[in-house]
């Protein structure tokens, strides 16, 4: 029994078991700095122990009880006072009473389902902590530690590539392929890009990875672009016939997994921007969504080198074919709404005459300022393709991945074919 | 104004700044390897590569630039070997250059690393070079490309695998090397092309340079291929050519083909060539119109030819086909059909091209069949079938002179002139005469010229009939007025040279046979009498001279050829007829003498009825001198030959000797002149004494005092001459006269009448004034007196002396 209510005061210390073998992954904080944490995955258990050392020892501590929480939440920059907790678990260690000693409480959250990844962007964070109180009257005695969590995915090895024909009529067609629509961080991105029609005079072309976050919703949506990697991939002007290749590899950006509707608060989206600048540096491009993914580290191939993963193409006839895909995908990237079902619409009406408003007036920096696109090809009636070809079209719509998170709304993310015109299949089950 | 940079200062301006920057990160780059900071190095060469990346230097500007940088880079590879060798790999590098973000200094790096774990695992090889050659296509620009592509090339020359059977399936054999190459080959042949294709028209001129520039890059990645040994004939003919024709063919560029397939031509083994000349040369029919096939053919040709030189002939010409036989190669059979199929589908190809064609074709021909004629004569066959097309598209009938058609036509007749060195060869082939037709009246003097020095020179006998009329077909020009022959007599003294050259060929025209060689002779006449006075002149003579030494020669055969003295008959009555054509021609002097020189030639051999015969032959040059020679000075030279003529003839007898020597003498003072007649009157002294020199007998017609008539006339028509110098000269040479004919025998010329024509002498020539004629005329005498004083002290016993004779 002490007088002095404030007389008493202790420290916490969270240890974790195995602390020393566990794996370490480097996080950004708040302030950008990174920080390396301990690891956990989904399901894991986290346990360790809450060690209370008592300031003066011999006087004891009073307290209205010592627990510990796990817990994971969202923090949106634009709404710092509230944060949104997905998960929170407690453990009680004591009792309310008194502590007379230091104390080692051990604790264990069995087999906690961390269902998201840790992310810090620019407008939105999204981590887990441990936090251990000891209640007290007036001023609790807390203490948190960060952990890392990483979503672990895998994906059949065989996966649909993406292969696509587009370009402004008369002006230029192209046919890309890349070899997969999903991608796991150490990743290397395999493709190609085909040559069909150049009647401009292309000065170089590149790929370049935007990582697009959306947070909040409605009329409090935001959106932020950003400019991961660019990467040129040819240099001069190809003449119709010509095949380029891609090869990029992804483990040296700083990518995180593609993450959607996380607890309805956010999204990271990955979009792989073909560019092509003409000699008036005019630029042409197409966007299109890949996935990214974590891939478990035991499995990692062994690196060099890298080739043999190249795309190859059976025949360009057969390529040519099937995409009789269309769509002026001119989505003028409004902050809060990159419809798809826009973008279908005008795919009925294929040659939209105002593809080609200035593309001079273009920022690099501001992808979503872009007007003019790089429009998906069109549909020409003199271009008859027997029908039969749509057959072989491998479906652009994204089949959901076995292990895949089901919280996770599937969007037909690749929506310029054609075909898609008809009520929407049954590939987007979960919106 | 005058501050504007000219563009080549502008280059140096930009060169000189590149090539500072790349100073600069190959030193920071050396550092940062010193330290083995690897990853910096890659920095500093990732920014030095970047200076490759610009756009605003001519090709040759950036040759340098690029030597500068890829010299720099062989540091950072050989300090990766050397750190790979020691077993310390950085792991993946390969992959971690591909980060740079820009492509250009990316793929120089990735080649650079890529060849340096090649060289430390050779397991890596076949898919790096597979890799290396794919990435490359990410530089599209023409003149990056090339100089991306020509550094993986160099790079890649001591590693590409040259075996068919790799050890590790990994490590690729050849065939991956070729595929490597001929990959790269197309890729760089592709910018090459477009390079043409690309600016301004206005900078047509100056981007065909620049390419012709760059062309040897393209060229190397043949040279790359030729000398990957383990390339089979097999392999060349199943991988390699098909890969480079097909690229060739399919590039449609004018520049590019020609350039390649000479390429081709120059770069691999002439085994590799003959195996493959059916689908090398159809792919040459395929070429687009503004390529100079000629020059490709040609080039193959000669490579060929001299090939099967070098051996001498020994050329093995058989090549396994595809199912394993061997077989000889027709080479000249391949040629030609291409040859021919090439022209037919080339219309627009120049005329002159088609010749030239034609021309190495014959070359070929004759260097490697030597022993077939009948090819070369199918190209001649050819070759005058296209002169045929010529006219008709030109309207003339010959090629006209200093055309180009007419040079090609020119080199292809003298070709085999010069290859064979014999005309004999020559007229075996059929179409070589109608060939020269087609030049033009010069050009066939020409060729005419140049086979005759061709045959004097190689001194070849031109020995039947038959030979003679083809030799003198091909002459043609020569023997007999042409249609198509300038009118004037534009330049006499060519054509004497040329007439000149064509009598030295007639001497050309024998056999070793006799009476072969009487055939030869009247055929020869036969030929030659159609050209006319002009000709005739320079042309009868050698045929005169060659039957009488045919004559000659049957007197040397009588023993063996009972019908000589027929056969003698005859050939002089040719002579006569021939030498009577010319007197036709009004002629005189050159006839006169062939008649006294046939009079000589006939005593000589004494066959039956021959004083006849020589007498009609002197009668008839006699009255040649009698109607036809009016000249004075002609006159006395006439009549000295014919006095000098009769004085060598021994056959004739009283009846015929009388008449002759009475004319002559008549003849000599019926000369216009006085000296004239002085000498011509002193010379027929000989006429009446002839001395018993060489062993002949006396002569039975010697009359010493008709001789003395003579002398004495002479004398006293010297005497009537005004000029005292002529006459002392004219008294000095009769005194040698006298001195001569006493030597020989004639006594009627005593000593004192030689004293008197010598006081006489000393009279005249103390009247004269001291001149240089004069001193002549006195040396003259004083060497005469001189002889005469030798003789008086030591006589010659088979002659007269001088008895009685003082000379003071």
């Amino acid at each position: 029994m002490s007088f002095f209510g404030f007389g008493q005061t202790a420290d916490i210390e969270i240890v974790f078991d195995d602390a020393d073998k566990r794996k370490v992954a480097e996080v950004k904080t708040d302030d950008g700095k990174k920080e390396k944490l301990l690891l956990y995955y989904d399901g894991e258990t986290v346990s360790g122990k809450v060690n209370v050392t008592l300031r003066k020892p011999g006087s004891k501590l009073e307290h209205q009880g010592i627990k510990v929480e796990l817990i994971g939440q969202i923090e949106l920059f634009y709404d710092r006072g509230n944060h949104h907790e997905f998960i929170s678990l407690v453990k009680e260690l004591a009792r309310p009473g008194d502590l007379l000693q230091h104390t080692s409480y051990p604790f264990e959250f069995a087999n906690v389902e961390k269902p998201y990844e840790v992310y810090t962007g620019s407008n939105v964070r999204l981590r887990y902590f441990l936090r251990a109180t000891i209640v007290r009257r007036l001023t609790d005695i807390t203490k948190e530690v960060d952990i890392a969590v990483h979503t672990l995915c895998s994906y059949p090895d065989v996966l649909n590539s993406i292969k696509m024909e587009v370009g402004i009529e008369d002006c230029l067609h192209i046919e890309f392929e890349y070899n997969k629509s999903k991608y796991h961080l150490k990743d290397v991105i395999v493709g190609k890009i085909y040559f069909l029609l150049v009647r401009i005079k292309i000065k170089h072309m590149e790929i370049s990875i935007i990582k697009r976050e959306t947070t909040g919703s409605g009329p409090n949506t935001f959106t932020e672009n950003e400019t991961v990697a660019k990467y040129e991939i040819m240099d001069g002007a190809p003449v119709r016939g010509e095949s380029i290749p891609i090869r990029v590899f992804l483990a040296g950006y700083d990518l995180t997994p593609t993450m959607r509707d996380i607890n309805n608060k956010f999204s990271v989206r990955y979009y792989l921007n073909l560019v092509l600048m003409d000699t008036e540096d005019r630029r042409y491009f197409k966007q299109q969504e890949v996935i990214l993914w974590r891939k478990s580290d035991k499995s990692r191939l062994p690196l060099h080198p890298h080739h043999p993963q190249t795309v190859s193409y059976q025949g360009h006839q057969s390529l040519r074919k099937q995409s009789v895909s269309s769509d002026d995908n001119s989505a003028r990237a409004t902050p809060s709404n990159p419809d798809p079902e826009n973008v279908m619409q005008r795919s009925v009406s294929p040659s939209m005459p105002e593809k080609q408003n200035g593309p001079l007036q273009m920022e690099r920096e501001k992808p979503e300022a872009f007007i003019d696109k790089l429009a998906g090809a069109h549909i020409n009636e003199n271009d008859t393709n027997d029908t039969s070809d749509e057959i072989e079209e491998p479906k652009p719509v994204e089949k959901l991945p076995v292990v895949d998170k089901p919280l996770i709304a599937e969007k037909p993310q690749i929506a310029e074919k054609p075909t898609l015109n008809r009520p929407e299949p049954a590939g987007s089950p979960n919106q | 104004m005058t501050n504007q940079v000219s563009p080549v200062e502008e280059q140096e301006k930009l060169l000189e700044e590149a090539l500072n920057i790349v100073k600069v990160q190959a030193f920071q780059m050396k550092r940062c390897l010193d330290k083995s900071k690897l990853m910096d190095a890659l920095k500093h060469a990732s920014t030095m590569l970047g200076e490759l990346r610009t756009s605003l230097l001519s090709p040759k500007s950036y040759y340098e630039l690029y030597m500068a940088i890829t010299d720099e880079l062989r540091h950072l590879e050989l300090y990766l070997l050397e750190e790979f060798q020691k077993g310390r790999k950085v792991a993946d590098l390969y992959e971690l250059v591909q980060y740079a973000g820009n492509i250009v200094p990316r793929l120089y790096l990735l080649i650079t690393v890529g060849l340096v774990y090649i060289k430390t695992n050779t397991n890596l090889r076949r898919d790096l070079l597979k890799d290396l050659v794919e990435m490359c296509r990410g530089v599209q620009h023409p003149l990056r490309g090339l100089f991306l592509r020509n550094y993986l090339l160099q790079c890649t020359r001591n590693v590409l695998p040259d075996t068919h059977e790799a050890p590790n399936e990994n490590e690729g054999t050849v065939r991956d090397a070729v595929d490597f190459v001929l990959m790269n080959f197309a890729e760089m042949n592709k910018l090459w092309v477009r390079m043409q294709h690309q600016g301004h028209s206005r900078d047509k001129e100056r981007r065909e340079r620049e390419r012709s520039e760059l062309r040897i890059l393209v060229g190397t990645n043949l040279v790359r291929l030729s000398q990957l040994e383990s390339v089979t004939v097999e392999d060349y003919r199943r991988m390699v050519l098909p890969g480079i024709l097909e690229q060739v063919v399919s590039c449609r560029d004018a520049i590019a083909q020609e350039y390649l397939m000479e390429c081709i031509i120059q770069v691999f083994p002439d085994e590799f060539h003959l195996a493959n000349l059916q689908p090398f040369l159809k792919s040459c029919a395929e070429l687009q119109p503004g390529v100079n096939i000629k020059n490709i053919i040609i080039a193959l040709i000669e490579r060929l030819a001299s090939y099967s030189q070098r051996n001498e002939g020994n050329m093995n010409l058989s090549v396994v086909l595809e199912d394993g036989q061997e077989q000889e190669v027709q080479l000249f059979e391949v040629f030609s059909d291409q040859v021919a199929a090439i022209t037919q589908s080339r219309v627009d190809m120049p005329q002159e091209d088609m010749l030239s064609l034609q021309l190495a074709l014959l070359k070929l021909a004759q260097r490697c069949h030597p022993d077939k004629l009948n090819y070369v004569d199918r190209v001649l066959a050819h070759t005058d079938k296209i002169c045929t097309d010529i006219h008709q598209s030109s309207g003339q009938s010959t090629l006209e002179h200093h055309t180009p058609v007419f040079k090609e036509l020119m080199k292809i007749i003298k070709l085999p002139c010069d290859h064979y060195k014999n005309i004999l060869v020559l007229i075996k082939l059929s179409n070589y005469a109608p060939l020269i037709r087609h030049l033009s009246y010069q050009g066939r003097v020409m060729i005419a010229v140049h086979l005759i020095n061709d045959v004097l020179e190689t001194n070849t006998a031109i020995s039947t009939p038959q030979d003679v009329e083809a030799v003198l077909g091909l002459l043609d020009v020569l023997v007999k007025d042409q249609p198509d022959q300038p009118p004037s007599e534009s330049d006499v003294e060519d054509f004497v040279e040329e007439q000149g050259l064509l009598a030295r060929l007639i001497h050309h025209f024998k056999s070793d046979s006799a009476d072969q060689q009487y055939l030869i002779t009247s055929t020869a006449r036969k030929i030659l009498q159609g050209g006319g006075a002009r000709r005739i002149q320079h042309t009868f003579p050698p045929l005169v001279f060659h039957a009488y030494r045919l004559a000659f020669v049957y007197k040397d055969l009588k023993d063996q050829d009972e019908m000589w003295e027929k056969k003698c008959q005859k050939i002089f009555q040719f002579c006569h007829q021939t030498i009577t054509m010319l007197v036709k021609a009004e002629l005189a002097e050159l006839p006169l003498r062939l008649y006294l020189q046939g009079a000589l030639a006939i005593s000589e051999i004494g066959f039956a009825n021959h004083e006849t015969i020589a007498y009609e032959f002197l009668s008839q040059a006699f009255s040649l001198y009698e109607d036809e020679i009016s000249d004075s000075k002609a006159q006395l030279a006439a009549i000295t030959l014919i006095i000098a003529t009769f004085e060598q003839i021994n056959c004739f007898g009283a009846e015929n000797a009388e008449p002759m020597r009475t004319q002559c003498a008549l003849a000599a003072s019926k000369l216009l002149k006085k000296p004239d007649q002085s000498r011509a009157v002193a010379l027929c002294s000989h006429l009446f004494w002839k001395g018993t020199r060489d062993g002949r007998p006396v002569w039975a017609l010697n009359d010493a005092s008709r001789a003395l008539d003579c002398l004495k006339k002479a004398a006293r028509v010297a005497q009537q001459c005004m000029d005292g110098g002529v006459q002392a000269q004219l008294l000095a040479e009769l005194l040698g006269r006298y001195a001569l004919l006493r030597e020989r025998g004639n006594q009627s010329l005593t000593p004192s009448l030689i004293d008197a024509i010598i006081q006489k002498i000393r009279e005249e020539l103390a009247n004269l004034d001291q001149s240089e004629e004069v001193e002549q005329i006195t040396k003259h005498f004083h060497n005469t007196l001189q002889h005469l004083k030798n003789r008086i002290e030591s006589p010659d016993p088979e002659s007269l002396g001088y008895e009685g004779l003082t000379l003071s």
